[in-house]
């Protein structure tokens, strides 16, 4: 089934970075060494690409076993 | 009063086997928490699911059927009930336990978005760290974690949002002001879902929803949780003193991936919560309200309309506006925190509205939607193919090197709003103005001397009446830092009761 309404299919080459976050900071009262608000994770950003990659060594079938018991 | 708290039962596979016991590797996933041999600590009392909060107490629920089988097949184990249940209390003050087949971790309690989140993200990493040890053990990576709320064969498994109300609120007002809200909360906080089932039964690929648990929701209200669940949960445990508070237990929301979502399900529903008791909420009554938040799920476009017992129509956005108004004309300007969410609700219905593209790494259903179109592109399939609901899954993975919403993040591309900091703060203590780091305080400092623990209240050995600490009216935050900075100082845990006591009767 394709998707006929909703917003436009957006590739993934255009999703707008989020590096530096909004403006307006989460309020922080304990105030950490880093500071408050919104902002990209420690450590190295993996090139653009690897989402895509994670995604596609996904096995199809991963849901068609997953399997649980009913909780909560 | 402003006290909340998050539960998250997560889903668990182990892939290294033809038959995997659910019991067995969700207690095996706890225990290996520990460093320890298991010592049962947990005290059950007080926690009955059987009392309603409309004023009665039910015979039955209807899991018990099933609840007692699994007893009576899981008596046959070469373990016992607490054995089982390998419930925890950590030095954050959070339980973490094997609940109904699903590792869960509940937060300790929070009294700010700040501390919720860091919390919620420290049960993830806490949770991926047993899996880590399991694995090592197991040799391989074969036991995987997932914070979602279904498996798509109609077995769903919750993350529920507590919170502490005054017991003075009446519970047909909680659940008049709530029911629109909790129907339409979903368009922010919904995980997002590909195909549709229902309870034990049926998968319809094909569709995309906003909201993992809508198509779970069978009734208005109920004491249930696991069959015939309600959008408005009535179970009665107010794990404070019953005369003054009830805990309201919401169980119809989504385990959230994005902070932000968190950030806004939980500040959103507290501020929802305060509007009811100030006689502010906007007056709104659904004809169906079941109906509607299966409606409104299925809804992506965010155009249907849901029917008003005046007969008239309104959509889901529309009744969030008039709560999100309603809370602008008595909040603003209370204090930062209520700014804040007052802004970024507002901010994120009018981009809901507009430009939802602008809330990819901000609300989980939109994130997911994106990237699920973006692959099926890529791939150039289509809304049928079963790769897309093994994605869905897979978005939910806590393990930082699979798991979809964490490579995004890791990218740089999701909203963080805890610094790495705060998680690892969050990981060794509770909040420093609720029970909860009087509790995760208790555990890392006298461990060896604790006899039982639960939300109300710690047992310390000795003598035949175990001294206590009772936690069940320790909400005041400058009441719950004389305690810690008592226990803090204190040689042992009688010298710390005794010095609390004391204290206490000087004041009374």
């Amino acid at each position: 089934m394709e998707r006929k309404k909703g917003f436009a299919i957006m590739s993934y080459n255009t999703m707008p970075e989020r590096r530096e976050g909004p403006v307006d900071p989460m309020p922080n009262p304990g105030s950490t060494e880093e500071g408050g608000g919104p902002r990209r994770p420690e450590g190295d950003s993996p090139e653009k690409g690897n989402l895509l990659k994670r995604m596609k060594k996904v096995d199809p079938k991963q849901a068609e076993r997953y399997r649980q018991r009913t909780g909560e | 009063m402003r006290l909340f708290g998050l539960e998250t039962e997560y889903g668990i596979t182990r892939d290294d086997l033809a038959e995997v016991d659910p019991v067995v590797e969700s207690m095996e996933l706890v225990r290996a928490h520990l460093t320890a041999s298991f010592e049962r600590r947990w005290d059950y009392a007080g926690e009955d699911p059987h009392e309603d909060a409309r004023g009665f107490r039910v015979s039955g629920l209807a899991q018990d059927k099933e609840e007692n089988e699994f007893v009576e097949r899981d008596a046959h184990r070469p373990f016992s009930f607490h054995d089982m249940k390998s419930d925890l209390v950590l030095p954050n003050g959070a339980r973490f336990y094997n609940d109904h087949t699903h590792p869960e971790y509940s937060t300790p309690e929070c009294r700010t978005l700040k501390d919720l989140l860091a919390q919620d993200r420290a049960g993830e990493r806490i949770v991926q760290r047993a899996a880590d040890r399991r694995n090592k053990t197991l040799g391989g990576e074969h036991v995987q974690l997932y914070k979602n709320n279904t498996d798509f064969h109609g077995h769903s498994y919750g993350c529920h949002d507590n919170y502490l109300v005054p017991r003075s609120i009446p519970f047909f007002r909680l659940v008049a002001g709530l029911l629109p809200f909790l129907v339409s909360r979903q368009m922010i906080t919904g995980a997002g879902k590909v195909g549709i089932e229902a309870q034990e039964s049926g998968f319809v690929p094909g569709h995309f929803q906003l909201s993992q648990r809508a198509d779970f929701m069978e009734t208005e209200l109920s004491v249930d949780t696991m069959h015939n669940r309600p959008i408005l949960n009535t179970r009665d445990e107010p794990h404070a003193d019953p005369r003054k508070f009830r805990r309201l237990h919401l169980i119809i929301g989504d385990a959230n991936m994005c902070e932000y979502a968190t950030a806004l399900k939980v500040g959103t529903t507290r501020l929802v919560l305060e509007l009811i008791e100030r006689k502010a909420v906007p007056s709104l009554e659904l004809d169906q309200p079941v109906a509607a938040v299966k409606q409104l799920s299925r809804d992506s476009d965010l155009k249907g309309v849901v029917r008003q017992k005046n007969g008239s129509s309104i959509s889901g956005l529309d009744i969030q506006e008039q709560y999100y108004r309603a809370a602008v004309q008595t909040f603003t300007g209370l204090d930062e925190e209520t700014d804040w969410v007052l802004r970024e609700w507002g901010d994120t219905l009018t981009l809901l509205g507009q430009d939802r593209r602008r809330l990819i790494g901000k609300l989980d259903w939109v994130t997911k939607l994106w990237l699920l179109e973006t692959f099926m592109q890529e791939e150039r399939i289509g809304w049928d193919d079963p790769w897309l609901a093994s994605l869905d899954l897979e978005y939910h993975n806590v393990h930082p090197e699979r798991g979809l919403y964490l490579g995004l993040e890791a990218e740089g591309k999701a909203w963080r709003m805890t610094a790495e900091a705060d998680i690892q703060r969050a990981l060794a203590t509770g909040p420093a103005d609720t029970r909860g780091g009087v509790r995760g305080l208790c555990v890392r400092r006298f461990s060896d001397q604790i006899k039982s623990m639960q939300w109300e209240r710690v047992r310390f050995i000795g003598g035949l009446l175990s001294p206590t600490l009772d936690m069940s009216g320790l909400f005041e935050p400058a009441e719950v830092n004389r305690c810690l900075a008592i226990f803090e100082a204190a040689a042992s845990p009688m010298d710390a009761l005794t010095a609390w006591n004391e204290r206490k009767d000087s004041r009374s």
